[in-house]
């Protein structure tokens, strides 16, 4: 196959930029057209990916790879951007006449996370990770007139430079001591050292701390809240279902190929992260009164969740973060897709805005109810499947006590996400009903199958996760 | 230990050097009185006439990205111009590619007046 195999990541490129061109040249900034093309277009190079299942290959002496680790995030990635894709349509007027740039900033974030997930070179990976969080940054100040939007962009901006730099110094500070920055040469040559420098390990700690901030873990965790709240609801479902997959992505490759934990054992610093921001995350979600705000702070507690998979260093904690990313996509952006109508119909996401919506909407409610049970982990939703493999993972590398963090705060966090239901089910309802757009059905229906089927029939998805992460060893 | 010691006498001596450099400053240094002239900034250009908490044309601010574009162009553009001949045809074609991805930016900077002054 040689350099076809890349051929998604070129056609991203193209798409993205005749996405852009075609709103230069069309009339009316190409509003009618540009949707539907973004929208065939990543549907086009989704298949190009399911078409080249099973094929491997390394470019540039190991520089960038694709293997079946690649794979399960491009799937991954292509299918959350056309799912919001597909869920965002009426939302999208509030942007006005500039929607064209809407898709083709969302499109170059794809290609970035894509690039963050098949890189095997830290410079590589860096300018994947630049290209998503810059696009990040426009796409969560997307909302003109809105101070709130501004305000998110505005701190997406200053706090995402800040964590770039400390990654950035991390990353130096493991070329310094490996004299490489791609993973299977620093592999090499610190299996050769005898002990390890001091110097490596603060490079670690810097790169995994450049990487919690991406993820939302607990001490880096500020800005989550603020800029889920404020960005536009679209593109907050792409911020924590993405972006967060993405850095987890690339962050476990690292760890796998390039820094294995029986060098520098790094799986006890994940485990306290872990638990901290667990707890943390379920605790604040308990007070919230905004549909966005309480997604925000239950999303922070679900990359505690997936760190869990990866402290527990093991095949099966590894697959489980496989697994729960992709699960993560269908109930989260669910969840996100219901939040996005009724904001659409009500212009607000505080928690009245979705009181009595079983009355007025009862597909949304109960798809609402479906993806919030499955974040909080009830059998037979996709939840339970995922928390299964993380915690059973982390029992059998002796994390005994993170597992029960884990379980305990998930029964805490049914409380707020039954909540949501329970405004929803037995809430005062005003009259107004909420119109869903065909293309959103869809996407709603997807997300709904999606997070039941995982659930019910978890096997094929875990099947494909352990081929992905067999790669890796 | 030793690789330890070395980062804590480096990180004694990047805190205790700017402190004894302004010591060392104030130790050595006429004490004239501050006049008008001595409390300008030293060497710094023209020096600024009316108030200095301005606003600047945003234009300004447009430009500079589109010109930074430019310009890492140009750092790209000189090594592959030297080695040319070497590079073959395979390194034209991906340059060609690369600058016409710009050129797109560039249109698109130019269509949304970005070039216009106001």
């Amino acid at each position: 196959m040689g350099y076809l195999l890349l051929a998604p990541e070129m056609l991203l490129t193209v798409l993205g930029i005749v996405v852009l061109a075609l709103g230069l040249i069309l009339p009316q900034r190409g509003k009618k057209v540009t949707g539907a093309v973004a929208m065939i277009g990543t549907l086009g190079i989704l298949v190009v990916v399911f078409w080249q299942f099973g094929y491997e290959a390394e470019f540039f002496q190991g520089v960038y790879g694709i293997d079946a680790y690649s794979h399960f995030f491009r799937v991954l990635f292509l299918s959350a951007a056309l799912i919001i894709f597909a869920m965002a349509g009426n939302y999208l007027h509030l942007f006005s006449e500039r929607q064209s740039e809407w898709y083709s900033l969302m499109l170059f974030a794809t290609l970035g996370m894509i690039i963050m997930a098949s890189s095997g070179d830290l410079i590589t990976l860096y300018v994947g990770m630049e290209l998503m969080t810059i696009s990040f940054y426009i796409l969560s100040a997307y909302l003109l007139d809105d101070g709130r939007s501004a305000e998110a962009g505005l701190k997406y901006l200053i706090l995402g430079a800040l964590s770039s730099a400390v990654m950035l110094f991390g990353i130096s500070l493991i070329y310094a001591s490996s004299g490489s920055t791609v993973f299977a040469v620093v592999y090499q040559t610190l299996q050769a050292q005898v002990v390890t420098q001091p110097v490596l390990i603060a490079g670690i700690i810097l790169l995994i701390a450049g990487f919690a901030f991406k993820i939302a873990l607990v001490p880096f965790h500020m800005w989550a809240p603020d800029i889920y709240q404020g960005a536009p609801t679209p593109v907050t479902a792409y911020l924590a279902v993405g972006s967060k997959a993405a850095a987890f992505a690339a962050l476990l490759r690292i760890l796998v190929t390039a820094l294995p934990a029986a060098h520098y054992n790094w799986t006890m610093l994940l485990a306290i992260l872990a638990a901290v921001t667990i707890i943390t995350g379920n605790l604040i979600a308990l007070a919230q009164r905004n549909v966005k705000r309480l997604l925000a702070y239950s999303s922070i507690a679900q990359a505690g969740y997936i760190l869990v998979g990866l402290a527990a260093s093991n095949v099966y904690g590894f697959k489980g973060v496989l697994f729960y990313a992709m699960l993560y996509v269908f109930s989260n952006i669910g969840a996100f897709a219901v939040a996005t109508l009724v904001e659409t119909q009500s212009g607000s996401s505080d928690f009245d805005a979705f009181s009595g919506l079983a009355k007025r909407a009862p597909m949304l409610a109960a798809i609402m109810t479906i993806c919030m049970l499955s974040l909080a982990g009830i059998p037979p939703m996709a939840g339970f499947a995922g928390k299964f493999y993380l915690f059973s993972g982390a029992i059998q590398s002796g994390y005994l006590w993170l597992a029960f963090i884990g379980l305990i705060m998930s029964m805490v966090s049914v409380y707020y996400y039954l909540n949501v239901s329970r405004l929803m089910y037995i809430g005062k309802s005003s009259e107004q009903s909420v119109p869903v757009p065909a293309m959103a059905r869809v996407a709603l229906l997807v997300c709904l199958v999606g997070t039941l089927i995982i659930g019910i029939y978890p096997q094929p998805l875990s099947q494909f996760a352990e081929i992905a992460i067999q790669v890796l060893y | 230990m030793s690789e330890h010691a070395t980062i804590g006498v480096f990180l004694i001596l990047t805190l205790v050097f700017p402190i004894a450099a302004m010591i060392a400053a104030w130790l050595f240094r006429a004490k004239p009185e501050p006049s008008e002239e001595k409390l300008l900034p030293y060497e710094c250009g023209v020096d600024t006439q009316g108030p200095s908490q301005m606003r600047f044309k945003i234009n300004y601010f447009i430009y500079a990205l589109v010109f930074l574009a430019f310009d890492v162009e140009t750092i790209f553009l000189y090594p592959w111009a030297a080695k040319f001949q070497s590079l073959g045809l395979f390194a034209f074609v991906e340059m060609i590619i690369f600058i016409a991805i710009l050129v797109v930016g560039l249109w698109y900077a130019w269509k949304e007046g970005a070039l216009k002054w106001y």
